[in-house]
């Protein structure tokens, strides 16, 4: 619509763009950036409206500030959504400077908003400030927890089905986990900081005291068990795939003669709770 | 495709409120990408909606304008998904989302030209192949215009539908948002498109910043944009009204019934005369 429009083809008008939405820093700098990889010398005012109009009320750079501040929007509502009780802990500003920076080190290219956010864990492993062990941790019990909403789940393996097992086949037993199951680790307590988030009342990160979680999707609800050390132990290996078998004897080599008792005196109990709370959905024999 | 009256976007706050209550709705538009790369929770609760109301799909990745070769592992996904929930059209935005891999999940404008024409209407068939059914496409806000464009959008969109066979999503709320961006009459625009290709309509609500306008999905739906839908309506866009709401969302109730002043104009449109 104007004469002296350049000819830039779609391709090169389509990289410039997203380019200038998606470098880091300032505007101008990635205006720099955009011209340099696409070859579109737009950086100055005039230059630039030789690309994109002026609106009736806002000038060219404007209006490409409306996209850019929207793609980073966007993006931190994502990741704030997804780690609901890391934001709150941080703060909007100290959570707003995390997520800037994650984008900028991961931008997204998958379809899918949903899978943006699954490398914050391992990034926040990267940070150097005090809080950033702690919030790795909480990072990754977030992140289960999305991940269950969006696993299949499948009928769950019954108490008759296992009541049923031949007690000469209990050693060569292998369970099968539920794919809406995962079993953490963590050097913080954070499923207990994750509680109190819920309930209103979360204050400061943490230090440091180990702890660990089962999070399970059941239905449409979701649920997470705090697990003592030998519970972790033991669900960690029939998850992982051991029998029955293997498990137990692993637990014998592992565990101190106190533990073992402990592990010996509740294992019925835990059993039945995890099958009761659908855990595992099939019971083969090899 | 036929006219499934006046429905609702379908949004999780609201999922408890339809699972429990079943309210009288005609339909509901589900966000199509919410729901293809899950196996989980918001597939199983679709399944249900889709077992008690007529759907239809809408969808923001399709990325339909893009040079990036076109992702037909994504438009299966869509045809799985439409067949797995017998939705009744598959919908998404004439605009690019990213390129070279890199996705902004934005609805970027697109140069309109002759290029970019013939560009996307050779995909959106390639996707109507794969579908096996024709594409719709949604004009969308946009905040900027490129200096090379060579048509207006709505020259470009009726040019585009007739190439492509496309059916058209008509967002009344986009006209009026890119009308006020961009300096054009929201009535000029209308009366340039085919009405008989368009097989819904959006009605929503924005943010007027004065210097501009953003597309918020905020409610309820201001005047202006109920006076274009009317206008749409007079200028025989006979077909489906979807109310989006997407900011400060209320009780499910409430937007419902703003949905349903679709239907009211309707009436009173009739009696004077659309």
């Amino acid at each position: 619509m104007t004469a002296h429009a350049p000819a830039l083809s779609l391709a090169t008008l389509e990289d410039w763009l997203v380019a200038v939405n998606t470098e880091p820093g300032e505007l101008a700098d990635a205006l720099e950036r955009a011209a340099r990889r696409c070859g579109v010398n737009a950086t100055a005012a005039d230059d630039l409206e030789r690309v994109v109009t002026r609106g009736p009320r806002l000038s060219a750079l404007e209006r490409l500030s409306i996209y850019r501040d929207g793609y980073v929007a966007r993006l931190v509502e994502c990741l704030a959504d997804d780690y609901p009780a890391l934001a709150c802990a941080l703060g909007e500003l100290e959570f707003g400077r995390l997520a800037r920076d994650y984008i900028a080190a991961h931008p997204s290219r998958s379809p899918s908003l949903d899978a943006h956010g699954a490398a914050l864990p391992a990034y926040l492993d990267t940070r150097s400030e005090a809080w950033a062990r702690c919030a790795s941790d909480l990072a990754r019990l977030e992140w289960a927890l999305v991940e269950v909403v969006h696993a299949e789940t499948k009928p769950p393996l019954t108490a008759d089905a296992v009541a049923g097992l031949d007690p000469g086949d209990f050693a060569r037993a292998r369970l099968t986990a539920s794919p809406a199951l995962r079993v953490l680790g963590f050097a913080h307590p954070v499923n207990r900081f994750y509680q109190a988030f819920c309930e209103d009342s979360a204050g400061e990160l943490p230090g440091p005291e180990s702890s660990a979680v089962a999070v399970h999707r059941a239905g449409l609800s979701v649920y997470r068990l705090e697990l003592e050390p030998t519970m972790r132990l033991l669900l960690s290996l029939l998850t992982g795939g051991e029998t029955l078998g293997d498990a137990l004897a692993t637990l014998e080599r592992e565990l101190s003669p106190a533990e073992l008792t402990h592990v010996q005196t509740h294992l019925a109990e835990w059993f039945g709770a995890w099958i009761a709370a659908g855990f595992f959905t099939a019971l083969e024999l090899p | 495709m036929p006219n499934l009256g006046v429905g609702v976007g379908l949004r999780t706050t609201h999922y408890a409120h339809i699972l429990e209550q079943e309210p009288e709705v005609a339909w509901f538009e589900v966000l199509s990408d919410n729901y293809m790369h899950t196996r989980g929770r918001p597939l199983e609760i679709l399944d249900r909606i889709a077992e008690r109301y007529p759907i239809a799909m809408h969808g923001v990745s399709l990325n339909i304008g893009s040079t990036d070769p076109l992702d037909l592992a994504y438009v299966r996904e869509l045809k799985a998904l439409r067949d797995r929930i017998g939705a009744r059209w598959v919908s998404d935005h004439l605009c690019f989302t990213g390129v070279a891999g890199r996705n902004t999940h934005d609805l970027l404008p697109l140069p309109l030209t002759e290029e970019t024409l013939r560009h996307v209407a050779v995909r959106a068939r390639v996707v109507a192949d794969v579908l096996e059914a024709p594409l719709v496409l949604e004009n969308p806000s946009t905040y900027l215009e490129f200096a090379g464009n060579a048509l207006r959008e709505w020259e470009f969109i009726a040019a585009l539908a007739e190439e492509a066979n496309l059916g058209l999503l008509l967002d009344v709320n986009n006209v009026v948002v890119s009308a006020k961006n961009h300096g054009f009459e929201p009535e000029t625009y209308l009366a340039a498109l085919p009405m008989e290709r368009v097989v819904q309509i959006h009605v929503a609500g924005h943010t007027d910043h004065g210097t501009h306008a953003i597309d918020t999905h905020i409610g309820p739906v201001p005047d202006a944009v109920w006076r274009l839908y009317g206008k749409a309506r007079e200028l025989g866009a006979d077909a489906s009204v979807l109310l989006e709401w997407d900011a400060e969302i209320p009780p499910f109730d409430v937007v419902h019934a703003d949905a349903l002043r679709a239907e009211r104009l309707v009436e009173l449109g009739a009696a004077a005369g659309f």
